[in-house]
């Protein structure tokens, strides 16, 4: 009951990172499973649950006005019930993943509803009633909150008990699918993330990034580093072409510029 | 008897900007919480009511935008309501929405593709190589490594933004040096998700065939050829799907029945 109580307020402060607290990104799976580990007793497998997680919904970001999957809830819920069952991160996503998207609708639902406040605090307004307008804000803020803590919670009460009887329940052979399943998901975070920079011209990086990879053995902390030369490296000598350019006629130089940077970094 | 922001009031704006989307809804997305930033100002700028009431409506308009860069629109309306304060009559208070209108949507598009598309992507790739072997040290260093950035584009924003006012945004994208830091963090954020790829999506076929009495792994003549190719071949085939409008729940649930059916059948 105090755990069930704890993991909800995990997935219920997790929410409000991208809704009061400054999008940190403290709420992304990556971060928060630490805490449920924590809770549950098992850090280790917390942290290895929650990257396997993010690697998963890396693609994920609630941009503009979209609604995206409920990572919050999905990420907690399943790493919660993995770390009970013990059966690791296969079972985790099998989890995470469907319930993420059935708790989007909660999120949905409660956009929706703060239309009703965002009209109240309209009328606040007319009277110059500021604290009216920020009860306006935390009350919607209570409901977000509610919206992850309630499922987490019920989840915890309902599914910690049953949770082992369930996975003991499926053959072994489908429980080594999830796991080979769970290993291809990333494939759809890191296909979203090339939707997300792409332009013909950027994808050489791709490759570049993936060849130093595979031939080279380097680390992420590698090629990111390695990248941030190249990519001053380039610059400089995109400036140098352009000063030249600049010499001899400036409207040259502004078509240069934009071939070369506006059309590379397009969110479509 | 001129009115001006003093510090104390910048700092209030500062970390009330951290709630803007806790009221979010589908009408007017971030309006409360833009609204609820802008208070101190309002308060400290105009004693009449009307006044308070008539500023209070205009920040409760439509606003959506990327939560780290808001803080420098923030910051020009600021500007822009002090002028407004002091030069009532003259100055065309329809002009601060204007502004806010005009920002929020490029601006949006630079915040998203830098914050998610790239300081995220690359906080978490070096976050979770540390975090995949169970260290402590992958999801703070994702924390740390994605809110210096955070911060200093608000704090800095802030400031910026009120110091320079309406002027202060389109001068850096005239003079290019926004251009410059976008292209250069695309092409590390492209080797960096390349990388990832590469490191990070494990896929190994178990398929294998009996030759002239010796038995043939088809993993083995793959990573003699190109090492990690299923990786890439996986990701730039489900990059493709999303580019053909492909839901991602579709995509997620889909992968998910596909890895275990390949377990199953045992190509995986």
């Amino acid at each position: 009951m105090i755990n069930a109580l704890l993991i909800g307020l995990i997935a219920g402060v997790g929410i409000l990172d991208e809704r009061v607290l400054g999008s940190t990104l403290f709420g992304r799976p990556l971060f928060l499973s630490v805490f449920v580990g924590l809770v549950l007793g098992d850090l280790k497998q917390g942290i290895i649950i929650g990257a396997q997680l993010e690697l998963v919904w890396m693609g994920i970001a609630g941009i503009g006005a979209s609604t995206p999957p409920d990572y919050v809830t999905g990420g907690v819920i399943g790493t919660a019930l993995a770390i009970m069952s013990g059966k690791g991160i296969g079972i985790a996503l099998a989890i995470a993943v469907p319930v993420a998207v059935l708790a989007q609708s909660l999120g949905v639902l409660v956009r929706v509803v703060n239309l009703y406040f965002s009209h109240k605090a309209d009328k606040y307004a007319q009277k110059a009633d500021f604290k009216g307008v920020a009860l306006m804000l935390w009350v919607p803020t209570t409901l977000f909150f509610f919206s992850t803590f309630i499922p987490t919670f019920l989840a915890m009460i309902l599914g910690a008990s049953r949770i082992n009887d369930i996975v003991n329940a499926i053959p072994k052979v489908i429980l080594n699918g999830l796991t080979v399943a769970g290993n291809l998901l990333p494939a759809v975070g890191f296909a979203l993330l090339l939707d997300m920079l792409f332009s013909k011209k950027m994808m050489v990086f791709f490759f570049l990034g993936f060849l130093l990879a595979s031939y080279l053995k380097l680390d992420i902390t590698a090629i990111a580093l390695l990248g941030t030369c190249v990519a001053i490296i380039i610059n400089l000598y995109m400036n140098q072409n352009n000063s030249d350019k600049d010499l001899i006629n400036e409207t040259q130089e502004d078509n240069a510029n934009s071939k070369l940077t506006k059309g590379d970094i397009n969110i479509e | 008897m001129n009115k001006t922001i003093d510090k104390k009031t910048l700092h209030s704006v500062f970390w009330r900007s951290f709630a803007l989307q806790g009221a979010f809804n589908y009408e007017k997305m971030q309006n409360i919480g833009y609204a609820y930033a802008m208070t101190p100002v309002i308060k400290k700028l105009y004693d009449k009511e009307n006044d308070q009431a008539e500023a209070l409506k205009r920040h409760l308009a439509l606003f959506n935008s990327t939560p780290a860069v808001t803080p420098a629109i923030m910051g020009i309306s600021t500007a822009m309501e002090e002028q407004n304060a002091n030069h009532s009559g003259t100055f065309d208070a329809s002009s601060i929405n204007a502004v806010k209108a005009a920002l929020m949507a490029p601006l949006a598009g630079i915040g998203d593709s830098l914050f998610f598309g790239t300081f995220r992507v690359i906080a978490a790739g070096i976050g979770i190589s540390l975090a995949q072997k169970g260290s402590i040290l992958g999801p703070i260093l994702f924390l740390v490594l994605y809110n210096i950035p955070n911060f200093a584009a608000r704090i800095w924003g802030l400031k910026y933004g009120y110091k320079v006012g309406v002027s202060s945004l389109e001068k850096l994208q005239k003079n290019g040096l926004m251009d410059r830091i976008m292209s250069i963090v695309g092409i590390i954020g492209m080797m960096v998700v390349g990388g990832m790829v590469a490191t990070m999506l494990v896929v190994q076929t178990t398929i294998k065939f009996s030759m002239a009495g010796a038995t043939v792994k088809i993993q083995s003549i793959i990573d003699q050829i190109i090492p990690n190719l299923l990786p890439l071949l996986i990701t730039l085939f489900v990059f493709y799907l999303i580019r053909k409008k492909v839901s991602i729940s579709k995509l997620t649930v889909g992968i998910l029945i596909i890895g275990i059916l390949a377990h199953v059948v045992g190509i995986l």
